[in-house]
């Protein structure tokens, strides 16, 4: 997925420019896509006569605009993402007007090549750029305050808007700056501000989108309203490879209200469009629709059948070796005991609570698409494929977004907006109910392991073999995600670039980890270790999930290792730091964790379970008090300790970290999608649960000071907590766990 | 013809009788603070308040709210004149994507209204029916016992400005 050019060196792009009314535009200048010929429908004020590529905005009134180009789905980017603008240009975070990026590569994340926001990269990939922008722009006002009063610019200093002279103590304001700021060029060398000097970063702990979703002013997708808009319904099969055999709408067609129903064809899907006059209306003519499908490939394809699957495929071929270290087969040869393990990971839907939708509105000269989606540039493309419009021709307007999770990864609701509003040439809002939402997902995927641990002769473990099997999120978006790379390339060659994408894994684009992620870099010093990755696809619909494939190795590697611990009848975490020597963030986490926790004092009634894991860069440690009372599993208190390196919002790192937890802890005691015959079984939260607030435990979050580049944090609080919590209850109880969700013996 | 007062505008609407509340609210009456999240009446971002209690909206045909008060989150508070609960949830940082956050605000609004000083059991009874897949909770609960201490230091507050819509 990576571009083959180096990350992107946007500082070398930065342009300034200047703008009607006396203002001063920062844009990168980048080969640029055009976007829709008119300009599109500017719904939000800032937006208006915005070059594709703009990036910083300083009004003559003072207003300042900044266009963030990642997506907003409860993570903190809003506030983030401003927060660095605004510590190096001097104002505060709080007068910034934020709006969201459309498409353009510019815009791409350098870590991905595309346009997405995802892998808990935002700011670690602009972490530099953004802080760049800010810092040229400053000293380019204080060049021009230096100016004005024909003193050096060493004399003056920006603060809170404006440039001030040290002299004198006269200030003047960006806004009156920014006009003769627009004629300078970049300055050649950007100083970033030190540490110490941070007014914003590391201290900043407000959230600036907080008001707006206190009040229902902040505009989801689903709350996209166009003047004549239509609602659109899709029916669809039960299984996602089903064509369309037949369908009969005379009934639906009776229902008042009803505009239209038709079949559309998305790749990879198919459906019955039902449009009327409102939501409601659709809903019910859908209830009058009948569709007969064809048989699928799937229909012999149930939860048994698939870790056969997995488990037959590994036996015949152990697949890609991702680590080997030391000799594992040595260590098992010359081994005086193993410990083996049989691992099954379940199926889990992402439940974002706003349902995905999508708002399309197809016009002679182009399509206007309006959507929740983590991936703007895939979105474009998704639409591209399923209408009759080219890239070009596709401006796509990117929405808060209600919960990710890494759904909106995969943009199959913006291709049926697209192919309904196409065939329709009017605004259509689509919207799916709770229950084609949980069905047709793309599912984390399940997966099947087998763990092997090597004790030696002198009764030290010497050797640890994680195989697994299991299908890769990669060939499940790839169809938009390459052409997204290649937005120059006509929609003929989509299909050769989804294929060429496929061939490329792991050679031009990054190996697909979703499976072995967090196995293959185990940080524990054994001599010998092997993992290996065996491909078996599912054939179920697979996508990213919030942690991806640390969201089951997390449990995996530190459910197995607190078995070895108990083996050798050591502390589970004096073992772990006895094998952590040479990993001092490590070490550091995990003594934290235990020294917050009280570790070995649990709360009345608990047991105490630990994990430790490494995703995205950050590491976490989790403990866990855990009480079982009459047959149900209670956790009181999760104490978590995480190492994100350099601290942007340290209120949002503590709130991705208790999100992380309650998320994690959702999937532990509940989460299973179930298949039968083809077809997931769970339909709303009646049978699809997600925790709530009574079985909400306690949290508390220890950040660790560092000075490290920052790291992730939307998702590295998820891997640990399934291990810490089932490591909590065998320590009570015996009981071993190897799979989720979480049962407990009767 | 249907008649109903919202945030206390009174409408008469032409809208079919088995029309859920939320989607006259949102398509109709263009509110869209209201969430739709799950059609069935299980995650409570749809709350809405009926003559002051707190029902679900996605479950609510409109026929059974004919000619009764109706207060979305719009009602509550706005940007600048927010309610104590509301400025409670900015204070606290609540929201993550905020989706929920609309009917979280509503049955904690309605909770403190009857319940000036709610326990953690009653917080939790009170708001178990509201779903956050953000995992927003603990700073939920911490928000409500913040509001209900602003609230009983002054009772006259705009904390309870809704309740005269209802």
């Amino acid at each position: 997925m990576a571009d083959n050019t180096p990350a992107l060196d946007r500082r070398t792009f930065l342009k300034a420019s200047s703008v009607t009314g006396g203002g001063l535009l920062m844009t990168i200048a980048l080969p640029a896509c055009s976007t829709l010929k008119n300009g599109g429908i500017n719904r939000d004020n800032g937006s208006q006569g915005w070059d594709a590529n703009a990036w910083l905005r300083i009004d003559s009134d003072n207003s300042i605009h900044f266009v963030l180009d990642r997506t907003e789905m409860g993570q903190g980017t809003y506030t983030g993402m401003t927060s660095l603008l605004a510590e190096e240009l001097e104002v505060d975070p709080e007068v910034v007007q934020v709006s969201f990026a459309g498409v353009d590569s510019v815009y791409r994340n350098t870590i991905y090549g595309i346009q997405i926001t995802g892998g808990s990269t935002s700011v670690a990939s602009s972490w530099q750029i953004i802080r760049e922008c800010g810092a040229a722009t400053r000293m380019m006002l204080i060049q021009a305050a230096a100016t004005t009063w024909g003193i050096s610019p060493d004399l003056c200093y920006a603060e809170l808007g404006h440039v001030v002279n040290k002299t004198t103590a006269n200030k003047i304001s960006f806004g009156q700056l920014a006009a003769i700021a627009a004629t300078y060029s970049l300055p050649s060398d950007i100083p970033l501000k030190d540490k110490a000097d941070f007014k914003v970063i590391g201290k900043y702990n407000k959230r600036l989108d907080a008001e707006k979703k206190a009040t229902g002013s902040a505009d989801f997708g689903i709350d996209t309203q166009l003047p004549g808009m239509l609602y659109a319904v899709v029916s669809r099969a039960a299984r996602w490879d089903s064509e369309l055999k037949s369908f009969d709408d005379s009934n639906a067609r009776k229902v008042p209200g009803v505009v239209d129903v038709f079949a559309i064809e998305v790749p990879g899907s198919a459906g019955v469009a039902v449009v009327a006059n409102s939501y409601w209306q659709a809903r019910k003519a859908q209830q009058q629709l009948t569709v007969e499908w064809h048989n699928s490939e799937l229909t012999q394809v149930s939860d048994d059948s698939i870790f056969a699957q997995y488990q037959a495929d590994m036996a015949a071929d152990s697949g890609n070796n991702v680590r080997d270290q030391g000799d594992i087969n040595a260590a098992l040869d010359n081994a005086a005991d193993t410990i083996r393990a049989e691992y099954k990971m379940p199926f889990l839907a992402h439940a974002t609570l706003e349902p995905q939708n999508c708002t399309a509105w197809a016009r002679e000269d182009g399509l206007e698409i309006w959507a929740p989606t983590q991936g703007p540039d895939m979105a474009r493309v998704a639409a591209a494929k399923a209408s009759r419009y080219s890239l070009d021709d596709i401006k796509v307007n990117v929405t808060f977004i209600g919960g990710g999770f890494g759904r909106r990864i995969n943009n199959d609701f913006v291709a049926e907006a697209a192919a309904i509003s196409d065939r329709l040439q009017q605004p259509v809002k689509l919207i799916w109910s709770r229950e084609e939402d949980t069905q047709r997902d793309f599912y984390r995927p399940s997966s099947y392991h087998q763990l092997t641990a090597t004790v030696d002769q002198q009764g030290k473990i010497s050797g640890w073999r994680h195989q697994m099997a299991g299908s890769g999120v990669f060939d499940y978006f790839v169809g938009e995600a390459a052409p997204a790379q290649y937005p120059f390339m006509p929609k003929f060659m989509f299909g050769m670039l989804e294929s060429a994408g496929k061939l490329g894994e792991g050679i031009i684009a990054p190996a697909d980890g979703s499976i072995f992620e967090g196995a293959n870099h185990l940080p524990y010093e054994f001599d010998n270790i092997s993992v290996d990755y065996k491909k078996s696809d599912s054939g179920i619909l697979v996508g990213n999930w919030r942690s991806v494939g640390y969201s089951h190795n997390g449990f995996i590697t530190e459910t197995f290792i607190d078995q070895l611990a108990a083996r050798q009848q050591t502390d589970p975490v004096n073992f772990r730091l006895n094998l952590l020597k040479n990993n001092p963030r490590a070490t550091r986490v995990l003594k934290l964790a235990a020294e917050k926790a009280s570790w070995g004092t649990p709360l009345p009634g608990c047991s105490q379970g630990v994990a430790l894991h490494k995703s995205f860069g950050t590491w976490v440690a989790e403990i866990a008090d855990v009480a079982v009372k009459d047959g149900n599993i209670q956790v009181k208190r999760v104490v978590c300790v995480v190492d994100c390196g350099q601290v942007v919002n340290p209120d949002t790192v503590t709130a991705q970290m208790e999100g992380g937890i309650i998320f994690a802890l959702t999937a532990a005691l509940y989460g299973k999608i179930s298949i039968k015959n083809g077809e997931p079984q769970q339909t709303n939260f009646h049978d699809y649960q997600l925790l709530r607030m009574p079985q909400s435990p306690q949290i508390d979050v220890h950040i660790i000071d560092s000075d490290e580049s920052p790291t992730g944090v939307g998702e590295p609080g998820v891997p640990p907590l399934a291990a810490a919590v089932a490591n909590a209850i065998s320590r009570k109880t015996g009981q071993r766990f190897y799979s989720l969700p979480l049962e407990l013996n009767s | 013809m249907i008649e109903l007062t919202v945030n206390g505008v009174r409408h008469t609407l032409d809208v079919e009788a088995d029309t859920p509340l939320l989607w006259v609210v949102r398509d109709y009456l263009n509110l869209t603070g209201s969430k739709f999240g799950c059609g069935a009446g299980l995650c409570g971002a749809c709350t809405m308040h009926l003559n002051g209690s707190p029902i679900r909206s996605c479950i609510t045909p409109l026929a059974a709210v004919a000619g009764q008060q109706i207060t979305t989150i719009e009602g509550i508070g706005s940007s600048g004149n927010l309610s104590t609960v509301q400025q409670a949830w900015v204070e606290h940082n609540v929201p993550q994507c905020g989706y929920c956050q609309s009917g979280q605000i509503m049955s904690a609004s309605a909770l403190l209204r009857d319940n000036p000083n709610p326990s953690d059991a009653d917080i939790d009874n009170a708001m178990s029916g509201n779903i956050c897949r953000c995992g927003t909770y603990p700073r939920i609960k911490k928000a409500i016992k913040h509001a209900a201490g602003q609230l009983s230091a002054d009772r006259n507050s705009d904390l309870f400005k809704e309740l005269t819509h209802g």
